[in-house]
């Protein structure tokens, strides 16, 4: 097989998927309950995740996943990261684990993409879960690229 | 059909033995269970049969009630896809009590050479059956299942037939170590190796039935934040029980060596 580079940025059209016109019967409300929502932004000391089920979710999540408000950021609070091209992740790996020790966090989703990439930000969540002093039950979610659920499992 | 699936298993197993072995060969074990007061129609989505098996499942005893006409078998709405049963993994929380189900499996395993031979105005034999009580009642009883009581159970509805089963059985096991305890008292040998056989035989079924049906059938319904809420509850009784963990390991661990038992792995 020739190369054809790096899987996470190579292209795909999906050309059978014609507009959806699956509209929902009402308009879907907004699940999101803060801001900001990037992961450099937040502070792990804000209210809104203390004892929170917190989704950290891959920046491309949300725009793959049709029912990402409804089905996976309702109840939770969020935070969002991009485990390829984000700077200073170290301070990612801190935030995390502050999360967990300091906001004594309930739960901890993490939401990826397929793309092989995708899964730096899970293994950020495990090195912060490992160094933290509490432990939480982490559990990740694999999306393909049309929105379909690949795999769900419990860390 | 309809009248059937609203009816308590047992009941249709009385009514129809044939659906019993039925229900054996799909490992479901309801024949064994003893309450059976889950609904016939309950028993797919507890036991997560795939959308094919319970086709076939469902087909096969409307055939034994209803031999001669075709009957319309309703399909199980289900929350969470029916998988099929695979192999299972266990959300964090249940994880925990499974291992637990690990320890007292070893215990149990330990009971026929206990019992065998035992005399118990024997110093030995008495200190080794006073051993097993104190490992049931604090380990299985007061660690293990007080956790599936009083926090486990307190997230579904208790009234749920599931959960009235299970708890029964935990009732039925107190019975057992209440009736070792007198029996020490009276030096009744006959009566002691009855009822620890008998705990054993208990414990056996219950702990396989909450790993394989039970647990599983929690893990498809409980949402992230009660699974979290879970642990956290576990946790705290895992720090309280720490001197007990250590102390039931060690006797568990003894006995093994003394009848030079491998450990179930
Ligand atoms: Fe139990
Ligand atoms: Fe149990």
């Amino acid at each position: 097989m020739a190369f054809e580079g790096c899987p996470g940025s190579r292209m795909a059209h999906f050309q059978d998927k014609e507009a959806q016109d699956d509209t929902p019967a009402a308009k879907v409300k907004s699940q999101l309950r803060q801001w900001p929502v990037q992961l450099h932004l937040v502070s792990p000391l804000a209210p809104y995740y203390q004892g929170a089920d917190v989704l950290l979710s891959a920046d491309c999540v949300a725009y793959a996943l049709g029912d990402f408000h409804t089905d996976y950021l309702k109840g939770k609070s969020l935070a969002i990261a991009c485990p390829k091209l984000d700077a200073e992740q170290e301070i990612y790996v801190e935030k995390i684990k502050s999360l967990i020790e300091d906001a004594k966090i309930n739960t901890l989703t993490i939401l990826i993409m397929q793309v092989p990439c995708c899964s730096g930000l899970l293994r950020l969540a495990e090195v912060a879960a490992q160094s933290a002093n509490r432990k939480v039950p982490i559990k990740y979610i694999i999306v393909g690229l049309q929105g379909e659920i690949l795999q769900e499992a419990w860390v | 059909m309809e009248r059937y699936l609203n009816k308590g298993i047992k009941q249709v197993i009385i009514e129809f033995p044939a659906v019993g072995s039925i229900l054996d060969e799909y490992n479901i074990g309801c024949t064994l269970c003893g309450v059976g007061a889950c609904l016939l129609k309950d028993i797919v989505e507890v036991h997560n049969l795939s959308p094919e098996e319970e086709r076939e499942l469902m087909g096969r005893i409307s055939k034994v009630i209803y031999p001669d006409r075709v009957v319309e078998i309703p399909v199980t709405q289900r929350k969470n896809g029916g998988a099929g049963a695979g192999e299972v993994k266990y959300s964090p929380p249940m994880q925990g009590l499974v291992d637990e189900h690990t320890v007292i499996k070893r215990l149990l395993a330990m009971i026929p050479f206990i019992i065998e031979d035992m005399e118990v105005s024997r110093g030995e034999d008495r200190a080794l059956v006073l051993g097993t009580v104190d490992f049931i009642r604090s380990y299985a009883d007061r660690y293990h299942h007080a956790k599936e009581e009083d926090i486990l159970f307190k997230e579904f509805d208790e009234n749920l037939d599931i959960i009235k089963v299970f708890n029964e059985d935990h009732k039925i096991g107190r019975g057992h170590v209440k009736a070792v305890i007198e029996a020490l008292e009276t030096g009744d040998n006959r009566s002691i190796k009855e009822h620890l056989a008998g705990y054993r035989e208990l414990l056996k079924g219950h702990i396989k039935r909450e790993d394989e049906v039970l647990y599983p059938w929690m893990d498809r319904n409980l949402s992230t934040s009660q699974i979290g809420r879970l642990f956290a509850g576990f946790i705290n009784v895992d720090e309280q029980f720490r001197e007990v963990r250590a102390k039931q390991g060690a006797f568990v661990k003894t006995l093994e060596k003394k009848y030079k038992y491998e450990e179930v792995k």
